[in-house]
């Protein structure tokens, strides 16, 4: 600790090199964290979901084949089964020229507050939901989107079906990071009842178990039940049914994460230019601090500490520019997107991010130090006054 | 007088370590931002390569895509016989009913993706000139056969030519394969339409009409008589446009490319500041000599600003070989990069860095080595030379 005020001063020395170096190793880290958020943003989402004992039933083909609708009730009736509720994508747009801003789904009211208790919701704003036909339950997020507040009217066009509906949203769900809208699923049937269209499928049912250990058996019960109608069901946890549904983006991320690592070694060779052209300029001084007495051990800690120091610095500065901007630009971008990009667009720079990109700075200054502090400490004091005197 | 190229290349040889730490840096950005540039634009080819100027796509009113569209089976029946739509040899019109719908499949690793299967008649390869079967035939109609895009073929388990796929709720048999250039078209599977409604059980048959618009004949006008039906509530869109919206799912990929060029470009060009600085302090008196000799003040700036641009040059072609290296590297051990669509499917996107791809790199990488030359080469030419020789 005593030799901090050095390390401090030849940092100082040559001032814009040390501001050069910090400034492009923190927007590096700032980068970095920025394009980590996007795979973290995905993983969060999955992580959200395995903490549910939900199960998602859908037709085995594909999301985008329906069951009967029937089929609520005999899952329903399924021993294990708490509580279960119809789910209808419905493609509503705010304007359809912009097409699908955020999810918004149709929904039986009756057992909502049982299958999502993790929404955090009073029993109030469930019991609203089921008063009003035109009622809409809609995330927060949703709600700073569209800057909508609860109370509010709002008509949504849908791309999937015939018909544009008006709600009132009646509460906001606080949950994090997910644009979506719920409304019941009766408001549209009566809709497309009035244009003449027949309503009796839906396009999944979730369904909530209430003892974890039971889960696999409930799973395999429901299958049982519909494997040999026409409309043949998988069912699947939530965390299962969030990952295949992001399955698509895989590849991106793989993406992102080989380019976050390209960039940070881009910090590497940054930091290690600096450690370089600083530790070769000192040659001269660093022999004659060896001919004073100190020792190698210390000399070589010291240039290590400096290199170590100016990237912390700068790499805390960065992820904190990072997480400071994102907060800012945050309830900008579009959340919802096509198949899932959206996932990618949580930009919350969390605090795991914020301490890894920290911790990688002062690694890499360490890193980017040892080489030049190793051969500077070590190289012969009579060698090196005779070559610079 | 300008001194020679040779003396900016020489001095930025002779300082080899920091030379390449910089070259590495702006290679490195170089790379990074390659590979998502290319990806936008292999993903922009392949939408790009899809649709004819002569075709017009009709949906309802308010689908953005032919995956979420219906369309009433009447309004087919009546708009075949609109003028100005091109006919076959026969004399009929080249209308193409499609219905889409995106059954599971499953990779060879087991993942779950969602597949456009397009449910076509015959007619479709005739309206969709581009499309072509490149291995085995065209299905039969009811038959239970279908074909696959080129790019189905390679990722998904059990969708190769010959083999019986099951997807939606039947088993299907794979007799052809399908090109078109590279266009989306190569992701998709074509089957029989009322086969297809079957399966899925749609009451409605047909998502969209492609509608070929006859040699000569008035697309606006054509459009606009369909769109003006008050019968049915119909848009029409030139296909060339439908495909370039589809372009609105590369919104992230944008903002990553923003974000490299801004932050990655940033960062380098204090990276190359900083090595420029260095070169010009270890210079002093040299460039003290040059001016004593004559050179002007301009000239030795143009020095320093051609070093810097130089290893800017060399970090530029270095990334730019790597890119393309490691995007064969990833198309190769990803087979071909999945990119969710605007149809709830999942485009497949061969990552491909085509030379175009390179220029928004080549300029930004031409910016980073002249924005770090810039100050260290004004402070070699302020130096005064008699100072700068009395220093050494």
């Amino acid at each position: 600790m005593k030799y901090l005020p050095l390390v401090i001063r030849n940092l100082g020395r040559n001032k814009i090199r040390s501001l050069l170096t910090g400034f492009a190793i923190a927007i590096s880290i700032a980068l970095v964290c920025i394009l980590r958020t996007m795979p973290a943003g995905l993983d969060n989402i999955i992580a959200r979901a395995s903490g549910t004992t939900r199960i998602s039933t859908h037709n085995e083909a594909g999301i985008v084949y329906s069951l009967p609708y029937a089929y609520l009730a005999k899952v329903r009736a399924v021993p294990g089964v708490s509580a279960a509720i119809s789910w209808n994508w419905f493609g509503g747009a705010v304007d359809v020229t912009k097409g699908v801003e955020f999810a918004n789904f149709a929904v039986d009211p009756d057992q909502l507050a049982q299958v999502y208790p993790d929404w955090n919701l009073p029993q109030s704003a469930f019991d609203d939901f089921a008063k009003y036909r035109n009622a809409a339950l809609v995330n927060q997020a949703t709600l700073d989107q569209q800057k909508w507040k609860v109370g509010d009217e709002v008509t949504l066009t849908s791309t999937v079906f015939p018909v544009s509906l008006t709600f009132k949203i009646v509460g906001a769900i606080p949950q994090q990071g997910n644009t979506t809208f719920y409304f019941q699923r009766e408001y549209l049937a009566q809709a497309l009842q009035d244009a003449g269209v027949n309503f009796d499928t839906t396009g999944m049912i979730w369904s909530r178990v209430d003892d974890p250990g039971r889960v696999g058996a409930v799973m395999a019960q429901i299958d049982e039940l519909f494997h040999n109608s026409d409309a043949v069901t998988t069912s699947e946890t939530e965390s299962s049914f969030v990952g295949n549904f992001f399955s698509s983006i895989k590849q991106i991320v793989a993406i992102i994460q080989i380019v976050a690592g390209v960039v940070t070694l881009c910090i590497v060779f940054i930091a290690a230019n600096t450690a370089s052209m600083s530790i070769r300029e000192r040659v001269g001084e660093i022999a004659i601090l060896k001919a004073m007495g100190f020792r190698k051990q210390t000399i070589f800690a010291t240039l290590l500490a400096e290199a170590g120091l100016l990237a912390l610095v700068a790499g805390a500065a960065g992820a904190l520019v990072a997480w400071g901007g994102l907060e800012l630009l945050h309830s900008k971008f579009n959340a919802a997107q096509p198949g899932g990009m959206g996932a990618l667009t949580s930009f919350v720079v969390s605090g795991t991010i914020l301490v890894q990109a920290i911790f990688v700075s002062f690694f890499i200054g360490i890193l980017s130090g040892w080489i030049p502090a190793l051969g500077a400490s070590r190289r012969s004091v009579a060698q090196t006054l005779r070559e610079v005197f | 007088m300008a001194l020679p190229l040779s003396y900016s290349w020489r001095s930025m040889y002779a300082r080899g370590t920091r030379t390449l730490f910089t070259v590495a840096v702006i290679a490195l950005v170089v790379v990074a931002i390659t590979l998502f540039w290319s990806l936008i634009g292999s993903l922009k080819r392949t939408l790009v390569a899809s649709g004819s100027p002569y075709n017009l796509v009709v949906m309802r009113k308010g689908a953005t895509n032919d995956g979420s569209s219906q369309v009433p089976l009447e309004a087919y029946q009546a708009i075949r016989f609109f003028e100005g739509i091109a006919k076959d040899a026969q004399g009929n019109p080249l209308v193409s009913p499609e219905l889409v719908v995106q059954p599971f499949f499953h990779t060879a690793s087991g993942a779950r993706e969602n597949v456009l299967v397009r449910g076509v008649d015959p007619v479709a390869l005739q309206v969709h000139d581009e499309v072509h079967i490149a291995e085995g035939r065209m299905f039969q109609p009811s038959s239970g056969e279908a074909v696959v895009g080129k790019t189905i073929a390679q990722r998904y388990a059990g969708a190769q030519l010959g083999k019986t796929v099951h997807f939606g709720t039947g088993n299907w048999k794979i007799v052809g394969v399908l090109e078109s250039g590279g266009s989306t078209f190569e992701s998709e599977v074509w089957v029989d339409a009322r086969q297809l409604a079957d399966d899925a059980k749609r009451s409605v048959p047909y998502s969209a009409f492609r509608v070929r618009v006859a040699p000569g004949a008035d697309m606006d006008a054509l459009a606009r008589r369909i769109e003006g039906d008050q019968r049915w509530s119909l848009q029409a869109k030139p296909e060339l446009d439908y495909y370039e919206s589809l372009m609105s799912t590369a919104k992230v990929l944008y903002f990553i490319v923003a974000s490299l060029a801004i932050f990655a470009g940033m960062g380098a060009i204090f990276g190359a500041t900083n090595t420029m600085y260095a070169a010009v302090q270890a210079r002093i008196s040299e460039i003290g000599t040059l001016r004593a000799l004559g050179f002007s003040r301009g000239t030795i700036l143009l020095a320093f600003l051609v070093e810097s641009i130089m290893i800017a040059g060399v970090g530029f072609a270095v990334g730019a070989l790597a890119a393309a290296l490691l995007a064969v590297a990833i198309s190769a051990s990803l087979g071909g990069v999945g990119l969710p669509a605007l149809t709830f499917t999942t485009n497949v996107v061969v990552l491909r860095v085509a030379p175009q791809d390179l220029v928004m790199p080549f300029l930004l990488a031409l910016l980073i080595g002249l924005l770090g030359g810039l100050f260290p080469a004004a402070a070699a030419a302020r130096l005064r030379p008699v100072e700068a020789l009395r220093k050494a």
